[in-house]
């Protein structure tokens, strides 16, 4: 009796703890995107469209279709992982675009000769996170800033790739694109309510899953949740900084490796060689991760809503010859309102500080 | 005196309240004449560097005025005070360490005199230290030079702006012995040449060498303002350190037990690399308390962070409980029955995570699972433990610690200490910043797990603490123990006076 009454004290008490907190998010998040759409309605406004009509658009066609919403939410669903990560454990990692390239490069070569799907993602993984941690060993033992580091690399893997594209794996009959993912060893759909939905939905969403439970229920997450919020009380409490930053580059790498080898493996079956099939993806990352407040729960929804401004932009063009941009913009407004709240904290207690001063 | 000397400084009156509500001064004045070396001298914390903050221009007193050669002054920035002729060194340099010296020096002019050119500053510099008999070279990189030649370039670089007032908070704490030797060469030169230094120290020796006058300060008030010759190191000893009532807290006598930890010649290097403990070797018992006195900033904190295995040592052992520890990493230790209380809050504590995951940090072994999952309900339990038994006062156990008050996130890191029934305690400044109530309190639990056997060891630059809480007392200065006995064995002024270098 004793235990359950603590229980349920302990139980009530962490909701009260967490639901402020969780309100504030909420409220921030809305705000933010209401904002954005404002500051786009604005702009649709000032350019000679209808707002109403644009976003009645936007959102209509973006959700129209659930497969390809979450198709295509899945690889930036996982860059925004491979953000995230490493984020919490406090490095910058903008390297998501190079570390999706050498997943789907890998993922490719290695399921075209085994013809085994499973084995072609976990090359994938693989190879990102070997890409994640040679960023992070670079970082910690050659003092090598790692957001330098991922700019370069992610054009040493583009030019490579586009290397081996054109001159390696290309597709005799289709020469604009490499040899495509072996029929048999393609992911397919399942049914649901909602329709047929791709298997790489799924697959993604339980990745997100296993990185929210590592992050929060495991001693490595936790210890890398320390290190990224106070790398001295990391040392204080005998863990150590570096190799949360290891830990935290492999794993994000990974998950982006992982978001190239879906979508090559179980969505578009070949790279073409202008590489538009990839370019681009981990960076949409970085807005998705923010987005979704480096939340591995919270990601799997900013995705889809990302997933829906980017096909509601391109039907915006389409049927309303609005410019293909405002998608992008939508997102960049939005992403910088994120950040309002934090700015007007930080107003705030300037300006009691200078209130203080003045007495 | 028959010459009426001109005064070169005044500060009058001057308060001064920190936004979060620290009292760093109260009712200050100082008066600095023309040409004299003016020494600075009081405790940590006793408002120092604050107060020359305020001459430099950098922050601005909450109440008091400012006069230089006569004339009222009001500065809004550094560079307001730099056009008045007033440069300052501070304990941290301010030199980019990737330039040269010469392109620091031209750095430097660009907030005053924009038209200087490289080659310009370069003639007034080799000119200037021909006249003042000092060099640096001006075409090494910053970073590659010692700490001592580093601090000249700041020197040449407050001078070459015509600096007639120079303020150096603290120089020597960065110095060897050569290199101070080498700076009061300096010094005693530029007195010659008639510029006013004020000279910010707490070491006594420091002060009857060089300075001419000195002012004492002590937890923000003026004690005194006295012509150096006149005082005895042992006055200035009791000016800095005074005479307070203590609070009293009833002590049984000490039943001291069996050695738990033993420091066998130890020797550790600060963040810059220089030996900051130097040779300590120490025993402590269990049932006792051993308390390290010292002026912040002569390895204490070193000491405490190699003992606890987060700072790597150069040489020499520690043992714990009969256990060569010394290759170790800091979780054996933890798990070996030692327990670390840092001086910083900053450094126990994550403030932006909860309360059950901030008590979760030193005991994390206990609430994982074989597959390394954490056991929230356990941890939670664990903080529960720890609220109970030292009465901590928190929103509830999911918020952030940030939102607790210094006294109870104090009490966060010694009670998630205290439920994992350690042997031994090390705590640094426990009562730090903390209202007289946190205080007691924390003094009163330390009491207590001394009455039960446990062995504390005690770093505080309070000596108050120190003190009333000692059944041991050492003192380190220098990296080195330089008086260790028991606590009868010392007056207040004895211990100001082995604090500040002086043997007694
Ligand atoms: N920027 C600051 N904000 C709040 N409190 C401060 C700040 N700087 C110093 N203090 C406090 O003011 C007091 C005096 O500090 P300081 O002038 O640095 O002393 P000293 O140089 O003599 O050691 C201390 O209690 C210190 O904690
Ligand atoms: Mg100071």
């Amino acid at each position: 009796m004793m235990s359950l009454a603590h229980f349920l004290m302990k139980f009530r008490e962490r909701i009260r703890a967490r639901y402020e907190e969780y309100l504030v998010i909420t409220i921030e998040t809305l705000a933010s995107a209401i904002i954005g759409f404002s500051i786009g309605a604005l702009v649709l406004y000032i350019l000679g469209f209808n707002p109403a009509k644009i976003y009645f658009i936007l959102f209509s066609k973006g959700l129209s279709n659930p497969n390809y919403l979450l198709s295509k939410s899945t690889p930036i669903m996982l860059t925004g992982l491979a953000f995230a990560i490493p984020m919490l454990a406090g490095v910058f990692n903008i390297g998501g675009e190079g570390q999706l390239y050498i997943g789907a490069l890998i993922s490719l070569i290695v399921v075209t000769s085994t013809h085994n799907p499973a084995l072609g993602i976990l090359a994938g993984m693989v190879a990102g996170a070997a890409l994640g941690t040679f960023k992070a060993v670079l970082k910690v033992y050659r003092g090598v800033n790692e957001v330098i580091a991922a700019i370069m690399l992610n054009w040493v893997m583009y030019f490579l790739i586009l290397y081996l594209l054109t001159e390696k794996l290309y597709n005799p009959q289709i020469p604009h694109e490499s040899i495509p993912v072996p029929e048999d060893a393609r992911l397919g759909k399942i049914p649901t309510p909602i329709g047929d939905i791709r298997l790489i939905f799924f697959i993604a969403v339980i990745a997100s899953l296993i990185i929210y439970y590592i992050l929060y229920y495991t001693n490595i997450g936790y210890m890398l949740r320390v290190a990224g919020l106070s790398p001295k009380t990391a040392k204080y409490a005998g863990f150590n900084p570096n190799l949360a930053i290891i830990y935290s580059m492999a794993l994000g790498g990974a998950m982006a490796g992982l978001g190239g080898s879906l979508l090559l493996i179980g969505y578009v079956y070949s790279i073409d060689t202008t590489m538009s099939t990839l370019f681009g993806l981990g960076f949409t990352g970085i807005g998705v991760a923010l987005l979704g407040r480096n939340n591995p729960i919270g990601i799997i929804f900013s995705a889809i809503f990302f997933s829906m401004l980017i096909i509601g932009g391109e039907m915006i063009e389409l049927l309303a010859g609005a410019p293909p941009e405002l998608a992008d913009v939508l997102t960049g407004v939005i992403v910088i309102a994120l950040a309002l709240p934090y700015m007007y904290r930080m107003l705030i207690s300037y300006m009691r500080i200078r209130r203080l001063i003045k007495k | 005196m028959s010459e009426e000397k001109r005064r070169a400084v005044e500060m009058l009156n001057i308060s001064k309240i920190y936004p979060d509500g620290v009292v760093a001064l109260r009712d200050v004045n100082l008066t600095v004449y023309e040409g004299e070396i003016h020494g600075l001298l009081g405790e940590n914390g006793a408002g120092k560097t604050t107060l020359m903050r305020i001459l430099y221009g950098e922050i601005k007193p909450t109440k008091g005025k400012i006069r230089l050669f006569g004339r009222k002054v009001s500065f809004h920035g550094p560079w307001d005070a730099i056009r008045h002729g007033i440069g300052m060194v501070y304990q941290h340099f301010t030199l980019v360490p990737t330039f040269t010296v010469l392109e620091n020096l031209h750095l430097s002019f660009t907030s005053v005199e924009k038209k200087m050119s490289e080659s310009m500053i370069r003639r007034n510099a080799e000119k200037l230290m021909k006249e003042i008999g000092f060099e640096v070279p001006l075409d090494a990189i910053v970073e590659d030079l010692p700490i001592g030649v580093q601090q000249r370039a700041e020197i040449l670089k407050i001078l070459l702006r015509k600096a007639k007032i120079l303020i150096l908070d603290e120089p020597t704490s960065v110095l060897t012995p050569i290199e101070t030797r080498e700076l009061f060469k300096t010094l005693k030169k530029l007195k010659e040449k008639g510029i006013t230094i004020i000279f910010i120290t707490h070491k006594l020796r420091e002060v009857k060498e060089i300075t001419d006058r000195v002012t004492v300060l002590r937890k923000g008030r003026l004690v005194g303002t006295v012509e150096t010759a006149n005082v005895s190191e042992i006055d200035l000893a009791r000016m800095m350190v005074g005479r307070e009532v203590f609070l009293k807290i009833s002590k049984k006598p000490a039943k001291v037990g069996r050695k738990v930890l033993e420091t066998v010649n130890l020797w550790v290097k600060d963040d810059r690399g220089l030996d900051a403990v130097r040779g300590v070797s120490l025993d402590l018992y269990e049932g006792e308390i051993l308390g390290i006195a010292g002026v912040q900033g002569n390895g204490q904190k070193e000491l405490v962070e190699a003992i606890a295995g987060i700072r790597p040592i150069i040489k020499g052992r520690i043992i714990v409980d009969n256990v060569d520890v010394t290759n170790k990493s800091t979780v054996e230790r933890y798990r070996l029955g030692l327990a670390y209380v840092p001086d910083s809050r900053l450094v126990g504590l994550v403030f932006d995570m909860s309360l059950v995951e901030n008590t979760t940090l030193t005991n994390l072994h206990k609430v994982l699972t074989k597959t390394k999952r954490i056991l929230w309900d356990k941890a939670s339990e664990i903080a529960v433990k720890v609220v109970k038994e030292l009465d901590i006062i928190a929103p509830s156990l999911g918020a952030p610690v940030k939102y607790l008050s210094g006294g109870n996130q104090q009490k966060v890191m010694v009670g998630r200490e205290i439920v994992r029934e350690p042997k031994i305690f090390i705590v640094a400044e426990p009562t730090h910043g903390l209202d007289v109530g946190a205080t007691e309190f924390i003094r009163k639990t330390l009491i207590s797990l001394r009455d039960k056997d446990k062995a504390i060891l005690l770093v505080s630059t309070d000596l108050d603490e120190i003190m009333q809480l000692s059944d041991r007392i050492a003192v380190m200065y220098e990296g080195k123990i330089v008086a260790i006995g028991k606590a009868e064995e010392f007056s207040v002024e004895r211990l100001g006076l082995l604090m500040g270098g002086v043997k007694a």
